[in-house]
């Protein structure tokens, strides 16, 4: 029982992360009907540039995941307006070929500037604790509550402010919300901006956690971001936190009681299982229809 | 000599190309697990060549077939990996769907070969197809080389052959009826899974074939060797010659292997940071693939439409449509003769 909670506590953690990194991905998603591949490199630019960055302000966490944040938002920004804007109107397949592109181009530009091997923050992680049944290192308990922070905010900007009703406007018919008045353009650049920011400090965070990183930091932790979003149901904001919940409790639980580095592996069995099943999600009733193009 | 290794391993990944045209081209199917194929094909054909693994290297099987015999084995293998994986996302995921689920199988697969290390020794990799054949055949180093190069210009040219052929027959039309509208050519009584399922098995046939070749041509096979990742490469090079065009393919492999093997050569490349140039290497790659498909998605050679043989001019008949004109000659109330009549009474009626 024991060993249960503790591989729950850490699928918590897991989870936390991953709500973050899917729930940019969504949002993404329902601006720009793009599945982003180029998503993971957002992280990767967040744990860099917060790796540059903590020499100038003197290990100060807060500073770090700001520096983070700013680094993904920029990258953000960039790749719409040099990429995804570019290819408005083509077919989805096409610029998820385009993203691989840039996902490639980026993750090496990190190799030239970084080097290929791996590097590590000097933060502290702080001691264990035990809340309730669970034991959490001080930097788990952040990722916690600071994933939750963020489903709240963005909860709140979704419903709450004429951006969010322009998102989700936008979202669910661009031409439509382009006639009604919604200036589109920006409202997309806005989300952009908005899913880099959160992706670039997920990013700071998921470094943080594993301890050491490098420039693939982020390609391999897309696989399981798609999984979360996939079993949130894809440009669905709010069930991609139930997604990601589901996704890292499985993996974590799974390779706690089998073998860890198999992560992955269970997380594909679930991909293929939810694409199988449940392709809209689990919160949704199954169709097949959608998945096709 | 430097040329004839550069043009060997353009050849055996223009194998390899055909194969994943065919899923990509004809299809439009976007596999990424295609990597993955030619690893198998490597792997396999190693571990039934070389013999027994001596401890602590360990890995599956270890018999000790004469080399073409354990390519033929290893590419049952590859077909038999290919046909699961093809059963799970071809039968109803479609586009990006279809990407993702054939990334998460390769992924999975690099993982597994990776750390589970009874398979293929884990990070090792296997080793030791030394030319195989040399000896057998009275042949220098140099002498051995360039036989290799020469079968694998023969072997390509007979896959280029039979895939030319395919891309014609009706079941390449059919392919990429079934790619144009899915729909439709359900509608017209074609059975999509079965066609597209027969395809990716063929392109996956050729893929673990490659892997075959490339086993002898490296000699050694282990995960630095291979990241799914590399696939975008060879995609690279069908943007670039022209997707669904087997004759465009085939020259843009050579195209940019050759030219990337040219430009790396010239990038500076300072022994501090050895990882420079491949990361340039890649950085470019990733730019052609957009640029190409930003601004020439059909690559150099375009696709050629199909072409009617009975209407096209000077073009012969096949004999079933000779055949069926002359039924249709000696019956000329057949529906094809009908069939104007139902959209222009249509028109009529909304007039």
């Amino acid at each position: 029982m024991g060993t249960f909670l503790v591989s729950v506590g850490i699928g918590l953690a897991t989870a936390a992360i991953l709500s973050l990194s899917a729930v940019a991905f969504t949002l993404e998603y329902a601006v720009s009907r793009v599945a982003n591949f180029a998503h993971g490199e957002f992280l990767t630019i967040g744990a860099y540039a917060a790796y540059t960055g903590q020499t100038f302000f003197h290990q100060n966490v807060a500073a770090a995941a700001l520096i983070a944040a700013a680094a993904g938002l920029v990258a953000g920004l960039v790749l719409n307006a040099a990429l995804i804007e570019q290819f408005r109107g083509r077919a989805s397949i096409t610029v998820f070929i385009a993203t691989l592109g840039a996902s490639l181009i980026l993750q090496n530009l990190l190799v030239i500037v970084y080097g290929a091997a791996s590097v590590s923050y000097t933060f502290a992680q702080g001691g264990l604790h035990h809340v309730g049944p669970f034991l959490w290192t001080t930097s788990d308990i952040e990722v916690i509550l600071s994933a939750l922070a963020v489903a709240g905010l963005i909860y709140l900007l979704l419903q709450r402010t004429r951006f969010g009703k322009a998102v989700r406007a936008v979202s669910q018919d661009r031409a439509l919300a382009q006639v009604s008045g919604i200036p589109a353009r920006r409202i997309v650049m806005q989300t952009w901006a908005l899913a880099g920011a959160i992706s670039g400090f997920a990013g700071f965070v998921l470094a943080d956690t594993i301890g050491t990183f490098s420039p693939t930091l982020g390609f391999s932790f897309l696989l399981l971001t798609i999984t979360a979003t996939v079993a949130g149901g894809i440009g669905r904001p709010y069930a991609t936190f139930g997604g990601a919940l589901i996704v890292g409790l499985v993996i974590q639980i799974a390779g706690t009681y089998t073998n860890s580095s198999y992560e992955l592996v269970f997380a594909f069995l679930l991909l293929v299982v939810l694409m199988l099943l449940r392709p809209n999600g689990f919160f949704v009733r199954s169709s097949t229809a959608a998945v096709r193009a | 000599m430097y040329w004839v290794s550069v043009i060997t391993e353009a050849g055996i990944f223009a194998i390899l190309a055909l194969g994943l045209d065919m899923v990509w081209g004809w299809c439009g199917d976007f596999d990424l697990a295609f990597y993955g194929y030619l690893a198998l094909g490597s792997y396999m054909t190693f571990v039934l060549a070389i013999g027994r693994p001596t401890p602590p290297v360990e890995y599956i099987i270890g018999w000790h077939l004469p080399v073409l015999v354990a390519i033929v084995l290893a590419d049952v293998a590859v077909v038999a990996l290919a046909a699961v994986i093809g059963a799970i996302a071809l039968r109803n995921l479609r586009d990006i769907y279809f990407a993702v689920t054939t990334l998460g199988a390769v992924s999975a697969l690099y993982l597994i070969v990776q750390t589970y290390t009874p398979l293929f020794d884990g990070f090792n990799g296997v080793y030791g197809l030394i030319n195989p054949g040399q000896a057998a055949l009275h042949l220098t180093y140099n002498g051995y080389r360039i036989v290799l190069l020469v079968v694998v210009l023969l072997i390509l040219f007979l896959a280029y052959l039979l895939v030319q052929r395919l891309s014609r027959s009706p079941f390449g039309r059919m392919l990429r009826a079934v790619r144009e509208d899915e729909r439709a050519a359900a509608a017209y009584g074609r059975t999509v899974f079965s066609a597209k399922y027969r395809a990716y098995l063929f392109g996956a046939a050729l893929a673990g074939l490659t892997g075959g070749l490339f086993a002898i041509f490296i000699s050694a096979f282990n995960p630095s060797a291979w990241t799914p990742q590399e696939l975008l490469v060879i995609y690279a090079a069908i943007l670039v010659g022209g997707r669904g065009n087997p004759r465009g393919v085939i020259v843009g492999v050579f195209v940019v292997y050759t030219g990337f093997v040219e430009l790396t050569r010239f990038l500076p490349s300072p022994a501090s940071r050895p990882e420079f140039g491949p990361a340039m290497r890649q950085i470019l790659i990733g730019l052609l693939i957009i640029l190409m498909l930003r601004f020439r998605p059909e690559g150099i050679f375009r696709e050629r439409p199909g072409v009617d043989r009975e209407q096209a001019p000077g073009g012969r008949p096949g004999r079933l449509r000779a055949r069926a004109a002359a039924s249709a000659a000696s019956a000329p109330a057949g529906p094809a003769a009908s069939a104007p009549a139902g959209p222009a009474a249509k028109d009529g009626g909304t007039q």
